[in-house]
């Protein structure tokens, strides 16, 4: 659910907290990456993070929008946030449901969009190590 | 049988015939064709060329339909995938984005 903010870890060497805000299908690619040791899944409390990464991941519709926008908000800064999947990015199969945005962009700053309905665990982190600033 | 990640084009082979994008329930291809005539052979003959072939990645749900209809085989798998960018228009494929991937 999109109030549930998951906190993993993803390689050492990117210094980054991830959350999740699972909304379809595309948080099961998602947990795929954790339970398959590509995402790395730690207890980062007492550690500090360069940036915070949240990862919009399935499709946000009208009622779901708050919740992420409410999830995003609670996240301290430095953060960015990143779309997953087609649904997140532009509505993906659902662009002419009148239910459903057309893209998280709309409501949150996003800095980056991964292709893909849904992406494989390997594209996620492949894209995630593309888009997360190296400085 | 290639991974499915993303989806390539073979300019050469495609006729324009603009059946992948009535099919695609994403509505995320888009192709500009014109027409030209010729003169040659028995009697003369209008046909499609090919302009430009634009994907829209952001939009794409994977499926192959396209790929499937295709009556050329134009369109095919291609396994590059890691897909990503900072802008949403920059999930838009063009033709020699898509050339690329067929050849990769």
């Amino acid at each position: 659910m999109g109030s549930g903010s998951v906190a993993y870890r993803v390689t050492r060497d990117l210094k980054i907290r991830v959350h999740v805000s699972e909304l379809a299908c595309c948080a099961l690619e998602v947990g795929s990456a954790v339970t398959r040791g590509l995402l790395e899944v730690e207890d980062t409390s007492h550690e500090s993070s360069r940036v915070e990464v949240m990862l919009i991941s399935g499709t946000v519709t009208q009622l779901l929008a708050p919740l992420v926008v409410a999830q995003w908000d609670r996240i301290p800064e430095p953060k960015i946030a990143f779309a997953i999947g087609a649904c997140a990015s532009s509505g993906g199969p659902y662009w002419d449901a009148p239910t459903v945005m057309n893209g998280i962009q709309t409501l949150i700053p996003v800095s980056g969009f991964i292709a893909g309905c849904p992406p494989s665990p390997e594209s996620i982190i492949e894209s995630i190590c593309q888009l997360v600033p190296t400085s | 049988m290639s991974i499915r990640r993303s989806i390539g084009l073979l300019e050469e082979d495609c006729t324009a015939c603009l059946i992948c994008v009535r099919e695609c329930p994403s509505k995320c291809m888009e192709i500009d064709r014109h027409t030209e005539q010729i003169s040659e052979g028995r009697r003369p003959k209008t046909v499609h060329i090919l302009d430009a072939f634009a994907i829209d990645f952001a939009l794409c749900m994977f499926c192959g339909l396209c790929i499937d209809v295709c009556p050329t085989d134009a369109l095919q798998w291609s396994d590059q995938g890691g897909l990503a960018a900072h802008q949403r228009e920059g999930l838009v494929s063009n033709s020699a984005d898509l050339v690329l991937r067929a050849s990769e």
